[in-house]
């Protein structure tokens, strides 16, 4: 049966959902705000060979690398001296903690202000949506070490900075890649929040002209091909955890 | 035994934790002192809280004593001698990242042993605990046993005169606890080290010691020191002699006032 | 080693708060100095003082109401529409095992992606009133809501259920008696994170595309060029943010208490 298995019946719920706008586009909705599936998958070759809209894209993919590769040195560094210190943890950690829940868009006109309407403020404000999970995760995995493991590596003899890479650094690994996946979903927000709004240049320039022109064609395989961006990069990094934090079974 | 030399030398060793006048404030141990001759298996039992474990980790240099001194070889303790004693502890202290064999071979790596040697004695000591098949295995993967038997390896491994356990089977169940104590004598018969043994377990520390030391409840001092004239490898046939159960007895009318004195604390 | 004592604990507890408001007065000298005496351009960094005249005038005027309604009534009722959703939705699918596997995995996938890609769609849809606002608003913060209720609802424990039914219960004496108090901790959390999410959504599609409300006034007085104004509204906007979360956090903690 074509529904035992959950995720066949999960096909079949999206098979639903693609049919249900397919129809409601097409004789239900006007062509002027919905397009249907069918449709916007015909026109994919015409959003790519609109003129601009696959250097936009490839822009953004590099703004995307870039911010997130950013983010996870400049957490992880800050991460490990924020946790290794209980002073500096004290003082700071609040700090980063407010700042994370802090609504950054508020802030976003001012980035464009500083950094102009090229990459760099696409990335800056990838980058602080990115950095705090790694470096909330980062002191997490360094505070919530046995104590006993420490305990037992000084008996044994080991040097400060062996405990720092023997049993400290591996055991934050699995927290560090946690973060990772947290990280790429904060920079995913923030540069794609950053494109969005800078409407004369990149992704929003053409996101803007689409829906100024009434082009739901354009703009939902637009998006479809931004959303297809963000799977894929979220998929690697979960890919990444896995493979990585192998030896945490809980 | 003042004509046998003392590995160990405890002298008027006091400790607490915290101030007077703290929330906390707790009289751990109170003018103890104690020889501990080489080559012999000391039991340190007694009470929950009289301090037997942190007397171990004093003696190991993990902790330094309120007031008093410890010598260990002849020099005094200021902090941890890894070259000279090695620790078993209760709780799972295996690596969990690590695999067994890497486990082992990084304890070598703390004390300082050259990279040439690491991989042969590792192999050797996990050979001697049974372990051999399961050097790549991950701590997760094996039993509370099998993980005991690793540390031990691991501690066997650094090749000290010295080996200090503090309830090295407290988290096992009874059988595991057995076997492990039977191996654990033919183990060390061979290898004529110095221990320092914690335990709840009456019959373990009779099965396992030379001489028992019983605690006070706390705080914690020395209130007597029982001998097990037997000689090393222990047989399993011991444990139900006579002169293993009149020993055992003797240890229950020592230790079952100081338990209840240390229940009403 | 033995581990703090009370005494040092309490001195180190000290002196990170030292740390703290110095780091804090620390950075806000810098800024002084920035702005006034190092020459950056004032075209960037308002003077603080300035910021702080405006934000005085602005609260002293009320010229903020209109837009705070205007935010605040789209962020009530897109919350109110992703609750309603959420929680029936959530609770429909939570009652065989068989939809949790089916639904829960496809509801988190989606919630993985940046959904405020979709907000120049619902413009195009609804334009650039109140209602694309609302719409994304409650499309983002609808997840959060819906997956926690599944996972509350889902996770009750089977003994529960069977006892009650042996008793006698019926299926609303069960939902209002077991299911409900048994999965309201997961529940509430949803919605906290929901309010969180849908504040969040609200400001950030009115800063991308609006004529109204309080992310939009931030962009107006960039585009504007009036930085000191612009820096009070933020101001302004966080300490919202941040009073509205303290408030949602504590009836979330209330309401888990019983």
């Amino acid at each position: 049966m074509l529904t035992r298995r959950p995720w066949s019946a999960r096909l079949l719920v999206i098979a639903a959902l693609l049919a249900l706008w397919e129809i409601a586009a097409r004789w239900f909705v006007d062509p002027l705000f919905l397009s249907p599936p069918s449709q916007v998958i015909a026109s994919l070759d015409e959003v790519f060979s609109t003129r601009g809209v696959p250097a936009a894209l490839q822009l953004t993919l590099f703004e995307l690398t870039v911010a997130f590769v950013l983010a996870v040195a400049i957490g992880l560094v800050l991460g490990l001296a924020i946790g290794l210190q209980p002073l500096v943890r004290r003082s700071f950690f609040p700090i980063v903690l407010l700042l994370y829940g802090m609504p950054q868009v508020t802030i976003l006109p001012l980035f464009i202000l500083f950094f102009g309407i090229g990459a760099a403020s696409k990335i800056a404000f990838g980058v602080t949506h990115g950095v705090f999970p790694v470096i909330v995760t980062v002191v997490a995995g360094v505070q919530n070490l046995k104590p006993i493991l420490l305990t037992s590596a000084r008996s044994m003899g080991a040097s400060r900075w062996q405990i720092f890479r023997h049993v400290i650094f591996p055991h934050m690994v699995p927290s560090f890649f946690a973060g990772m996946r947290l990280g790429m979903s904060g920079v995913l927000l923030g540069v794609l929040l950053a494109e969005l709004y800078v409407s004369i240049a990149g992704i929003g320039y053409f996101t803007t002209l689409f829906t100024q022109n009434f082009d739901p064609t354009k703009l939902l395989g637009l998006i479809g091909v931004l959303a297809a961006m963000a799977i894929v990069l979220n998929a690697i990094v979960r890919r990444a955890e896995a493979r990585f934090a192998r030896w945490r079974t809980e | 035994m003042a004509t046998a030399e003392a590995a160990i030398k405890v002298r008027g060793v006091f400790h607490q934790f915290g101030e007077e006048g703290d929330r906390r404030f707790v009289r751990a141990l109170t003018d103890t002192s104690l020889d501990v001759v080489r080559g012999e298996l000391l039991c340190l039992i007694g009470p929950s809280g009289c301090g037997k474990s942190t007397l171990l980790n004093i003696i190991g240099g993990l902790m330094e004593p309120s007031s008093g001194t410890v010598e260990v070889q002849g020099q005094q303790v200021c902090g941890p001698l890894p070259r000279d004693i090695a620790f078993v502890f209760q709780e799972n202290s295996l690596f969990p990242w690590n695999t067994v064999i890497e486990n082992v071979e990084l304890g070598m790596t703390f004390q300082g042993v050259a990279k040439s040697e690491r991989a042969a004695r590792a192999a050797y000591a996990l050979e001697a605990v049974g372990l051999k098949e399961f050097a790549q295995h991950y701590p997760a993967q094996l039993s509370g046993g099998m993980r005991q038997r690793a540390a031990l390896a691991r501690a066997l491994s650094l090749e000290t005169p010295i080996l200090l356990m503090d309830e090295p089977f407290g988290a096992l169940d009874e059988q595991t606890r057995m076997i492990l104590g039977e191996d654990l004598s033919v183990l060390l018969a061979r290898s004529r080290k110095t221990i320092v043994f914690v335990t709840h377990s009456l019959g373990e520390a009779v099965f396992l010691a030379d001489r028992v030391a019983v605690f006070s409840a706390r705080p914690g001092s020395i209130k007597q020191v029982i001998v097990v004239d037997e000689p090393h490898p222990r047989k399993p046939e011991f444990v139900t002699s006579a002169k293993f159960t009149s020993l055992r007895n003797e240890l229950y009318g020592l230790l079952h006032d100081e338990i209840r004195k240390a229940v009403q604390q | 080693m033995v581990g703090k004592t009370a005494e040092r604990r309490n001195r180190e507890v000290l002196v990170s708060h030292l740390i703290q408001a110095g780091f804090l007065v620390g950075l806000i000298v810098i800024w002084y100095l920035a702005a006034t005496r190092w020459g950056v351009n004032r075209l960037l960094l308002p003077n603080p003082v300035a910021v702080y005249d405006n934000l005085f005038d602005i609260l002293r005027s009320g010229e903020f109401i209109d837009d705070l309604e205007t935010t605040l009534g789209e962020l009530a009722i897109a919350f109110a529409i992703s609750v309603a959703g959420g929680v029936m939705l959530g609770y429909l699918i939570s009652r065989s095992p068989y939809w949790i596997a089916v639904f829960e995995p496809l509801l988190a996938a989606i919630y993985s992606i940046p959904i405020i890609l979709f907000l120049p769609l619902f413009v195009l849809f609804f334009g650039l009133g109140p209602a694309s606002k609302i719409a994304l608003g409650a499309s983002i913060s609808f997840f959060p809501i819906v997956i926690n209720t599944i996972a509350g609802f889902g996770h009750v424990d089977r003994l529960f259920v069977t006892a009650a039914r042996s008793m006698g219960a019926s299926d609303y004496h069960l939902f209002r008696h077991v299911l409900l108090p048994a999965a309201s901790p997961m529940i509430l959390t949803g919605l906290r994170m929901g309010f969180t999410t849908a504040l969040l959504s609200i400001i950030g599609s009115e800063t991308l595309a609006s004529l109204a409300g309080l992310g939009h006034r931030i962009v107006h007085l960039a585009e504007a060029m009036e930085m000191a104004r612009m820096f009070a509204y933020i101001v302004f906007v966080i300490a919202i943010a941040v009073a509205l979360n303290a408030i949602v956090s504590a009836l979330e903690a209330r309401g888990k208490r019983n």
